[in-house]
């Protein structure tokens, strides 16, 4: 067997047993479900509201009305985008959970000092983007829904109507990039744990 | 072309454990191109509102154009970052099993080596197979190991392709030749978007049958009881809603090249309306699926784990 190198290029922790999930990887296996659920829901009202958007189009009859509808229709859709990258968010942090319990566990069982990996840089900027991204698209669908509100009862202009479109679709556009990106560094994450787990397994089998 | 594929997912025979594959740079450096192409969008979109304060409704509709192309075009670059970390993951999965099996032997407690019963077991973590050699690779897998890079470079071809004529709709705003564009644009953007998501779900379920395999080797190398999950219900409605997403991707590329040949703009505007969350509907179907891909693989690495950990305490 190749012989194990000292784990200390990682910054870990060491216990006597294993670890549990820390708070964000309970929170993702708590809510990684409901979040799915609200996405799927999300995106059939949007899909609903899309339809009657069409009909009313196609009737060009109350130009106020397409316009709010204009609103509702991202604001719903984005709800689901909302929850659905907050769903994979989720899940990724389960992911890192089942690395980190599981991790822990079969050192214990191997009666070794169970060494756990620290928080990655990568880690903490995930949650942190994820955060910035779900602030930036519900703020926009909340703005959405009060503009298309006052766009149907008269208080907004038509203009003004299509102004904020502009505006909410531009920060919705970038909220989607930013979780994206989020998603990406809690997957790189992943590649730093499999290391991690690489290096220590070698280690606790060179020492028995 | 499969053998193709899985020489870039697996590591080689002399790869190093030790050795950082660069993966996670290549995918964040490409994630990051896409967040200032992102960022460039916003720009845009925000030029765009001022001008039509000022009326400008003509640069407002290049403007808009310009911005949708170029803000999927950042999106698809940033999937394709997710999509080499993913690949990164493949290789870095392969590179643990090697390190398990070469661990195994010294940690397992000494077990004595009764004949191994074939059948069924229930685990904490669903019901599982078991046998006495790594089972055969199921046919989704097969088809997620040969799927997933034709559909990423299809799919950011099609990301690519739908820039270029995004610029013919920024040059033709307010003629026939400006809304064919702008049917083509969209069609065959979110078409490629669809594609490359669809990419990032067969990686994942490479991932699946990586776990699979690799658990196979290593309990079939220490000469124990090969348990394997059966396919958990997450992992069929993860197949099933990356089917439906694509399909969806699909018919709304068809519906958008359908609108070129519409008479009046009334209709072509009427079916906009519907396309638009038509095609989002694709995606976020596909979004959905990932989530339950990801799901699976907790389940599985939660499974694997305690496996391990009973080979480690019982020797069998």
């Amino acid at each position: 067997m190749t012989t194990a190198a000292i784990t200390t290029s990682f910054k870990t922790e060491t216990t006597t047993t294993a670890p549990d999930a820390i708070l964000p990887q309970k929170v993702g296996r708590k809510l990684w479900l409901p979040m799915f659920v609200m996405a799927l829901m999300g995106f059939a009202i949007g899909i609903v509201l899309a339809i009657v958007r069409a009909v009313e189009v196609n009737d060009a009859t109350d130009p106020e009305l397409i316009a709010a509808l204009g609103h509702f229709v991202p604001a719903a859709m984005f709800v689901g985008f909302a929850a659905v990258f907050a769903s994979i968010s989720f899940a990724i942090a389960r992911i890192l959970g089942e690395f980190r319990v599981g991790g822990g566990s079969v050192q214990e069982a191997a009666r070794s000092q169970v060494k756990t990996l620290k928080m990655p840089a990568t880690a903490k900027a995930f949650i942190g983007f994820m955060m910035m991204a779900m602030m930036l698209i519900l703020a926009a669908v909340v703005a959405h829904v009060i503009v298309g509100i006052g766009v149907n009862n008269g208080d907004i202009s038509l203009v003004d109507s299509e102004q904020w479109a502009l505006w909410l679709e531009a920060a919705r556009r970038f909220g989607v990039s930013i979780y994206l990106f989020g998603i990406a560094l809690g997957l790189a994450t992943i590649i730093t744990v499999l290391r991690f787990q690489s290096f220590r397994i070698r280690e606790v089998a060179a020492e028995h | 072309m499969t053998a193709t594929f899985d020489r870039l997912t697996t590591p080689s025979n002399f790869a190093d454990y030790k050795i950082d594959t660069g993966h996670r740079t290549i995918g964040l450096g490409a994630g990051f191109v896409g967040l200032m192409i992102a960022m460039a969008v916003v720009v845009i979109g925000l030029v765009a509102a001022n001008e039509l304060t000022q009326g400008n409704e003509e640069t407002v509709s290049e403007l808009v154009a310009v911005g949708f192309g170029l803000n999927t075009l950042a999106l698809a670059t940033l999937k394709i970052g997710i999509a080499v970390v993913l690949i990164g993951i493949l290789v870095r999965l392969w590179l643990r099993v090697e390190s398990i099996k070469s661990s195994l032997p010294a940690l397992r407690a000494g077990g004595t080596d009764e004949p191994i019963k074939t059948g069924n077991a229930t685990t904490p973590y669903g019901a599982a197979t078991v046998s006495s050699t790594v089972p055969k690779t199921l046919p989704i897998h097969k088809m997620a190991r040969t799927m997933w890079a034709p559909m990423l470079a299809m799919g950011y071809m099609a990301v690519v392709a739908g820039l270029v004529v995004s610029w013919v709709w920024a040059g033709n705003v307010g003629t026939s030749t400006g809304v064919a564009a702008a049917a083509w644009t969209q069609g065959l953007q979110f078409l490629g978007e669809g594609l490359v998501l669809s990419g990032i779900a067969f990686l994942l379920g490479s991932i699946l049958a990586g776990l699979r395999e690799g658990g196979g080797q290593v309990q079939e190398a220490l000469g124990v009881p090969v348990k394997t999950l059966k396919m958990p219900t997450t992992a069929k409605a993860f197949v099933a809603l990356m089917m439906a997403g694509l399909m969806v991707s699909v018919v709304q590329f068809i519906l958008y090249l359908v609108t070129t040949g519409f008479d009046t703009l009334q209709d072509v505007q009427t079916w906009f309306a519907f396309l638009g969350p038509l095609r989002e509907l694709g995606l976020g179907l596909i979004l959905a699926g990932i989530t339950l891909a990801l799901a699976t693989i907790a389940n599985v690495l939660g499974f694997q784990f305690w496996r391990i950990r009973d080979i480690v305490k019982t020797g069998q």
